[in-house]
């Protein structure tokens, strides 16, 4: 691996040379400069996309320009200074140490201690405490564990608590609005002192020579619950009417609308008293109601018909299959006549209406094969305005064998 | 405050929450009530107006009323049915006759001139609001007029007779299986029937009247007017609109009026309304059945409290400090994230939202939902405190929070 040392992990920096530097770089993300604490959170973004960045480049390293392209979001005298506090207290360093170097690494710690403190910076170090109980008590039940040992994670826990108690007896004098911002993050719940009194508990089973020191972890947890519920106590009396809602947060109350039971949902109402329904209904408003009512849309009212039977005149009509053909040959007959053969012109008659009729029907004759007779068209055509068809194309009818 | 004015007060309080008082045999009326004595002497009591002012009083100060769900169908069943009932038009209106549930529907089906199942199911649903606020009673198929129709004032009688004189007879056939007279016998000398037909309407004492007999007439009415704003206008009214609400004199007396039905004001800002007072309250919501909501219906309202009001405030989302909100509980979400069967959910809504304890939002086919109704205008801020601590006593009982709430009250 190219690298001009071991790769930093929180195990390799316990020696005492290596302490103060990785306190250094845990911190770097947060440094305005090299001796002070960052006061704008864009410039710990900044470290954390040039961290994800390394992170991506992988053995690639990345060069200066590709950190600047990765930063590219922010202003470029703002990437620079961020650069040089990084640089300057080890968060990241050239690949190789040399001048003029190109390619850069960035330090493990630094990561990890940015994360640690995003965590801490969301919830103030409530589910840290929750982690760290759950490792002491594992470690304290651990037969490997010494007295010694135990002794130092009972003094870590209650120095812990007591800081804990004091920032939140700050907090309960304070400010009520930074007492609602901060106690929430603050405070244990009921689980945090559970487990801690077990864990003080165990250790006291297993070394009652730690008496004293336990003494001291259970005044700090109940010095700790006490202030908890201080904090709380001075919320509860100084928020309006529906302000404390906003202290449980939102997983809670879905929680318990989710799975409490239709008893423990309606006890919260116990004892309130709402008006029964008793609306007013004004004689006039009664009548006004039915005046109002909808009408059904009135049926629409069929034509008149006569009351004697009429069967309309469908007799009239043959509806025998040979009528119509019979209707066709006497027709076509009594055109033709002996002839074999007439002219259109001089068979239809002088009113177009009865002339049409016979069209129609002659046409149809020559539609039918089982007739004997066809249309025979030629191309001539005589007009004559004072006649009527005014129009006549030359035609014949023919009788055919 | 007399023993007697704090009975009193308790009486018309618990006819408020909870509707008509039911009298033993010869037990008086409370002041300001109106006792419907029956044949045996037991009775119920309605609360009267003072001055002889119904609430449509608030039309002409244009304040609207608690809005009546489905009003015009809701009131053309209510004539139809008086219409059943009212079989003799030289006497008062009520009690009347009893008639039977079917020949109620033929009337109103006749009134509208419809005949399909969605009509008889729509004054099914008209019935049941009815007879849950007191205006009708409907027991095994016979329909009676409720005691809140012996509070029609006797002018407004002509004009009621004149309604039930136009509304159509229905066309019946010849035999239903049943006849309605047999149905009407059958129900009628049942113990159990709320009401037995008869019964006489006795005027209470008037409870107002040392208090307003010192103020002339213009004043009195102003007084009046007020009472019957913040007591039924569905939303708070505002001060500048009523006299008695502006001058701190007559809001005193307003006060002193309100408390005699064990009601308080409530100011919010500019406006005002009523609720309980917090003793009578207190006295009342420790005692069995004085309360109208059953438990499904408890648990659906807090249901809606959570997800309207909490978790938006949780989220930041409502900056007012009121149980009221814009935050629609959305139905699907009580249909299929709760504990609670959707016939019971659906059936607790439904009287919810009768009530005015939840208001209907409807945006778009399937979205909307619930919020709070206007009811929750009418909590003292004592109330709305304890509201904010039962909701976090059941949803965080391990909290700090928690434990703070009970050490308070525990000390008290």
């Amino acid at each position: 691996m190219p690298v001009s040392e071991q790769p930093l992990t929180l195990d390799s920096v316990l020696t005492d040379e290596a302490v103060l530097s990785t306190y250094r770089r845990m911190f770097a993300a947060l440094a305005r400069d090299s001796g002070a604490v960052v006061d704008d959170p864009a410039l710990v973004d900044i470290a954390e996309t040039l961290f994800a960045a390394f992170a991506e480049a992988g053995e690639e390293w990345l060069t200066h320009e590709q950190m600047r392209f990765a930063c590219r979001a922010h202003p470029a005298d703002q990437f620079d200074n961020r650069l040089r506090v990084l640089k300057g207290l080890g968060a990241i360093r050239e690949v190789f140490p040399k001048p003029n170097q190109l390619r850069y690494r960035a330090s493990f710690t630094s990561v990890v201690g940015l994360m640690f403190i995003r965590r801490m910076m969301d919830d103030g170090g409530q589910s840290e405490m929750h982690r760290l109980l759950a490792l002491e008590d594992l470690n304290v039940a651990d037969p490997r564990t010494t007295m010694e040992e135990a002794r130092q994670s009972a003094l870590n826990l209650a120095r812990a608590f007591r800081l804990w108690a004091l920032e939140l007896i700050t907090l309960t004098t304070g400010t009520i609005e930074e007492l609602r911002e901060q106690a929430p993050k603050l405070w244990g719940t009921e689980e945090i002192a559970r487990r801690a009194q077990s864990l003080h508990g165990t250790i006291l089973t297993r070394w009652p020579e730690l008496d004293r020191t336990c003494t001291d972890l259970r005044a700090a947890i109940y010095a700790y619950s006490d202030a908890s519920r201080r904090a709380a106590g001075r919320l509860a009396d100084s928020a309006g009417t529906t302000r404390n809602l906003t202290l449980l947060p939102t997983e809670t109350w879905r929680t318990f609308a989710q799975t409490a039971s239709r008893e423990r949902l309606a006890a919260v109402l116990d004892g309130f008293v709402f008006d029964a329904p008793a609306p007013w209904h004004d004689p006039a408003a009664v009548a006004r109601a039915v005046d109002e009512a909808p009408r059904p849309a009135p049926a629409q009212p069929t034509p008149p018909r006569s009351n004697l039977p009429d069967p309309g005149p469908e007799s009239s009509l043959d509806s025998s299959p040979g009528a119509a053909l019979e209707r066709l040959t006497l027709m076509a007959e009594s055109l033709l006549g002996e002839a074999d053969r007439v002219a259109l012109a001089d068979v239809l008659g002088s009113d177009w209406p009865s002339a049409r009729r016979v069209l129609a029907d002659l046409t149809t004759v020559d539609l039918r094969p089982e007739l004997p007779y066809r249309l025979a068209w030629s191309d001539g055509l005589s007009v004559d305005p004072e006649r009527e068809p005014a129009w006549l194309s030359h035609g014949y009818l023919e009788r055919v064998s | 405050m007399s023993v007697d004015r704090q009975a009193y007060a308790l009486a018309h309080a618990r006819v408020r929450a909870a509707g008509p008082a039911r009298l033993g045999a010869g037990v008086a009326a409370a002041p300001g009530m109106l006792r419907l004595t029956r044949p045996d002497s037991t009775g119920e009591a309605v609360p009267v107006w003072p001055d002889g002012v119904t609430p449509s009083l608030l039309d002409e100060h244009q304040v609207p009323p608690v809005s009546v769900e489905r009003s015009g169908e809701t009131r053309r069943v209510l004539a139809a049915v008086l219409k059943c009932c009212w079989r003799d038009l030289s006497v008062d209106p009520w009690p009347g006759e009893p008639a039977s549930v079917e020949l109620v529907l033929d009337t109103y089906r006749e009134l509208i001139g419809r005949t399909d199942d969605l009509m008889r199911n729509w004054a099914r649903g008209a019935l049941r609001r009815l007879h849950d606020s007191a205006w009708v009673i409907v027991d095994d198929g016979v329909v009676l007029l409720g005691p809140r129709c012996a509070l029609w004032p006797v002018e407004s009688h002509a004009q009621l007779q004149e309604l039930v004189r136009r509304l159509p007879e229905p066309e019946r056939p010849e035999l239903t299986v049943v006849g309605d007279a047999d149905i009407v016998a059958v129900a009628g000398p049942h113990p159990p029937a709320p009401a037995g037909a008869g019964g006489r309407a006795e005027g209470g004492a008037a409870e107002f009247d040392d208090l307003l007999s010192g103020y002339d007439e213009r004043r009195r009415a102003e007084l009046v007017a007020a009472f019957m704003a913040v007591e039924h206008a569905a939303e708070p009214v505002p001060e500048v609109r009523f006299a008695a609400l502006r001058d701190p004199a007559l809001r005193h007396t307003l006060g002193e009026m309100l408390a005699r039905r064990g009601r308080t004001l409530i100011q919010h800002r500019e406006r005002w309304t009523s609720g309980y007072d917090d003793a009578v309250a207190a006295e009342l919501g420790g005692a069995e059945g004085t309360t109208s909501l059953g438990v499904s219906e408890r648990a659906v309202l807090t249901l809606v409290l959570v997800h309207s009001v909490a978790i938006p405030r949780a989220e930041g989302l409502l900056p007012e400090d009121s149980w009221l909100s814009p935050h629609p509980t959305p139905v699907d979400e009580l249909r299929r994230h709760t504990q609670l069967p959707i016939g019971e959910l659906e059936a607790a809504l439904r009287s919810l939202r009768h009530a005015g304890l939840i208001g209907q939002v409807k945006a778009g086919e399937e979205a909307g939902g619930y919020v709070p109704g206007p009811q929750f205008h009418r909590l003292t801020p004592a109330a709305r405190r304890r509201l904010q601590e039962e909701l976090i006593l059941a949803a965080g009982p391990n909290t700090p929070l928690a434990a703070a709430v009970l050490a308070r009250r525990s000390a008290k």
